[in-house]
């Protein structure tokens, strides 16, 4: 054995030169553009296939069914019995400004966060995919985390999560920074935001660190964590209407977007992105090092992207809508093969599709509108279904017959968007839908059962 | 066979590390999970050479994630041995594999990843005798002692020591993966067959001399010089190498 053993670390040394050339052709022929549920993290399983549910973080409602926060699930695989039907609802107990919400890299967990709570509930997905278990609720985010407020991005690296937050305890305001707990909810590391006073390390590429915070992705093969900055708890919870009315509160938003050092977590560059820069997208292409944001109080595109000397660079490349009427842009949802950017704007209630084939000249070829209000898309792997939701903030969101709470499925054939259904989220008494997120059962080597249950029978 | 076949798999990977300045840094390596699977587990890139500075050890934390799992395993000679108690006092790389996967960017990339590694450290016997490698199968059934035995000979010699380790079966395995949130998704076919084949996210796993993780590595952050640095961060941190790296 020993002999043998010696004669293949010999062999294998020996053939190392020849297969150079040979590998070298190889896999630049097989090499693919990588792509997602869209916006999932690059360290997760991925549903390449139908989804079989889809798991809605929904705001719960004084004086609307039971008011809690609850995670919604839906079944949208056409071949289901109770497809486009509300299959399960788990209540949380009280409100917490439920909103964004993230699974873990194996796709067990699922975590949701509320922002005036700061609370993140840990929800079981894969035990059974048709019916979430709430699995352990973290409570302590603001004593973990030295000051942290607000968990907002719930994004997942190998073995971890990492919570973007939003605000912070001291002023309530938008400096903040980001915490990392392990799938299993444990605190393992908060890294606070670069400021003006306390650079960490970074540069400034402007004339600002504001420290404000927002949402995070990564592009691991270039050591790339990236972040956005948004607003703090003394603005995002505040009345919409009384808060644009406020000079003051205005002032008060982020104009930058940070690029880190994924491996070390250290920041490297502060970038000068003016007007709220918030949902940030990766491009999948193995040499498309480039991510996408857009500016909520500008309505801009704005690629954030490494020039030709290795420098990471922002460059407003685009509108969105006419900027002066403050469409107000929200989710923002990048194709798999990196040609497409779909961007909701809040206000007018629409979903656009620009072509980004060019990243720094994008075009947009297609708008629908929606419902009176949009936020959230997701879409599937291959781009042809396309979800969205309503809801962008409890406080936020439209008055009077113009609060329009649902979760529509369209269908994209490349051209336009064919509407497939509609769950009214307050006929159904379920509150504001806003996070959604993809579940499925090939994804726990198990099979569909015949569990589902519709709402009505839950009720 | 199918051992050769896996050999044959991380020659090739070697190759690939070996012909660095043939290739485009960012040219990714092929998914062949593609095309089978409804779910498809996809690396997240990874790269002959680093594509990116590599960073001075010392110069940032490693914070400890959680504790480092045990259970009964499988040594090569077949004795039934405590995880745990094979840490030891080093500082540990740990994987799982299992021997028939022939995804190139699975457990043939980490196996020819620790390889390196142990490659870089063997030249320093200080250092290499601080280190452990441990390879565990997450496929029993198949990986016998003797099949593990034989999948690792050839990188056994010398330090830092390699394990090659198993577990006795399905249920002696699960409790030791679910400690390391280790996922594995077997596949089915449209009747709802098993396939055989498994579809699993490559992790490794840095172990501090407390037993505690310090790092988890994915498919584009196990490479040798990264994780190199990381054990260096250890060991600095453990006085066994100075602030700046000597």
């Amino acid at each position: 054995m020993k002999k043998m053993a010696k004669s293949q670390a010999k062999w294998m040394q020996s053939t190392l030169a020849f297969l150079c050339v040979v590998l070298a052709s190889a896999v630049g022929f097989l090499s693919t553009a990588m792509a997602d549920e869209t916006c999932m993290s690059p360290y997760m399983a991925k549903i390449v296939g139908q989804e079989d549910y889809v798991y809605v973080w929904t705001l719960g409602v004084e004086g609307l069914g039971d008011e809690q926060d609850k995670l919604v699930t839906v079944s949208v695989n056409p071949k289901s019995e109770n497809y486009g039907k509300v299959v399960n609802v788990l209540s949380v107990g009280g409100r917490n400004e439920a909103h964004h919400s993230g699974l873990t890299d194996d796709r067990r967990y699922l975590f949701a966060g509320g922002l005036d709570s700061n609370k993140i509930f840990i929800f079981d997905v894969h035990t059974e995919p048709a019916k979430p278990k709430l699995h352990k609720v973290i409570t302590d985010f603001v004593e973990k985390t030295g000051g942290m407020v607000g968990p907002h991005t719930m994004y997942a690296l190998p073995g971890r999560i990492m919570v973007s937050a939003l605000s912070n305890n001291v002023d309530h305001g938008g400096r903040t920074g980001m915490a990392e707990f392990t799938n299993e909810g444990e605190f393992v590391a908060a890294h606070w935001n670069p400021t003006d006073e306390n650079l960490r390390g970074a540069i400034k590429a402007g004339n600002v660190a504001d420290g404000y915070g927002y949402d995070v992705r990564v592009l691991p093969r270039r050591n790339l964590m990236v972040t956005s900055s948004f607003t703090g708890w003394s603005n995002y919870m505040m009345d919409f209407g009384k808060m644009l009315a406020d000079p003051e509160a205005m002032k008060r938003f982020g104009n930058t977007v940070v690029v880190w050092n994924l491996h070390t977590r250290k920041p490297k560059k502060v970038l000068e992105v003016p007007g709220a820069p918030l949902e940030i997208r990766c491009a999948w292409g193995s040499q498309h090092n480039y991510c996408f944001t857009t500016t909520a109080l500008t309505s801009q595109i704005w690629l954030i992207y490494e020039d030709d000397a290795g420098e990471w660079q922002a460059k407003a490349v685009g509108d969105i809508g006419d900027p002066s009427k403050v469409p107000l842009p929200v989710d923002i949802s990048i194709t798999a093969d990196d040609n497409g950017l779909w961007v909701q704007t809040f206000m007018d209630g629409k979903t656009r599709f620009f072509d980004i084939s060019d990243p720094f000249n994008p075009k947009q070829t297609y708008e629908h509108v929606i419902g009176s209000q949009v936020n959230m898309i997701s879409q599937s792997w291959d781009g042809k279904r396309t979800y969205f939701t309503s809801s962008l903030l409890g406080n936020w969101d439209k008055t009077g017959d113009a609060d329009e709470q649902f979760f529509k499925l369209f269908t994209w054939d490349g051209k336009q968007l064919n509407h497939e259904f509609t769950i009214d989220f307050y006929k159904l008494k379920l509150g504001r839908a806003h996070q959604m997120r993809f579940g499925a059962y090939s994804l726990y080597s198990q099979m569909p059962n015949s569990t589902d249950t519709m709402l009505s029978q839950v009720e | 066979m199918r051992i050769l076949n896996y050999h044959s798999l991380i020659i090739l990977l070697l190759a690939i590390s070996a012909c660095d300045r043939e290739f485009d840094d960012d040219t990714p390596l092929p998914d062949s999970r593609a095309a089978r699977a409804e779910v498809m587990v996809m690396a997240d890139g990874w790269t002959p050479t680093l594509p990116y500075e590599v960073p001075k050890p010392g110069t940032y934390t490693l914070p400890k994630i959680t504790s480092a799992g045990g259970g009964l395993v499988l040594a090569e000679n077949g004795e039934v041995l405590e995880l745990e108690s094979l840490f030891g006092d080093k500082i540990v790389l740990l994987t799982f594999i299992y021997s028939s996967c022939t995804d190139l960017n699975g457990c043939p990339l980490a196996t020819a990843v620790f390889y390196k590694i142990k490659e870089r450290f063997k030249k320093n016997p200080n250092l290499a005798d601080a280190i452990r490698l441990i390879s565990i199968s997450f496929d029993p059934e198949h990986d016998t002692p003797e099949v593990m035995k034989l999948y690792g000979a050839g990188f056994e010699e010398g330090d830092p020591q390699w394990l090659f380790l198993t577990t006795a079966s399905e249920e002696a395995l699960k409790p030791v993966i679910e400690q390391y949130g280790q996922m594995v998704i077997k596949e089915f076919d449209e009747e709802g067959n098993y396939t055989g084949a498994m579809a699993h996210v490559l992790r490794a796993f840095l172990i501090d001399r407390s037993k505690n993780i310090r790092q988890e590595y994915s498919v584009s952050f196990l490479h040798d010089q990264l994780v190199t640095a990381d054990i260096k961060t250890l060991l600095i941190e453990d006085g066994v190498l100075s602030a700046n790296g000597n």
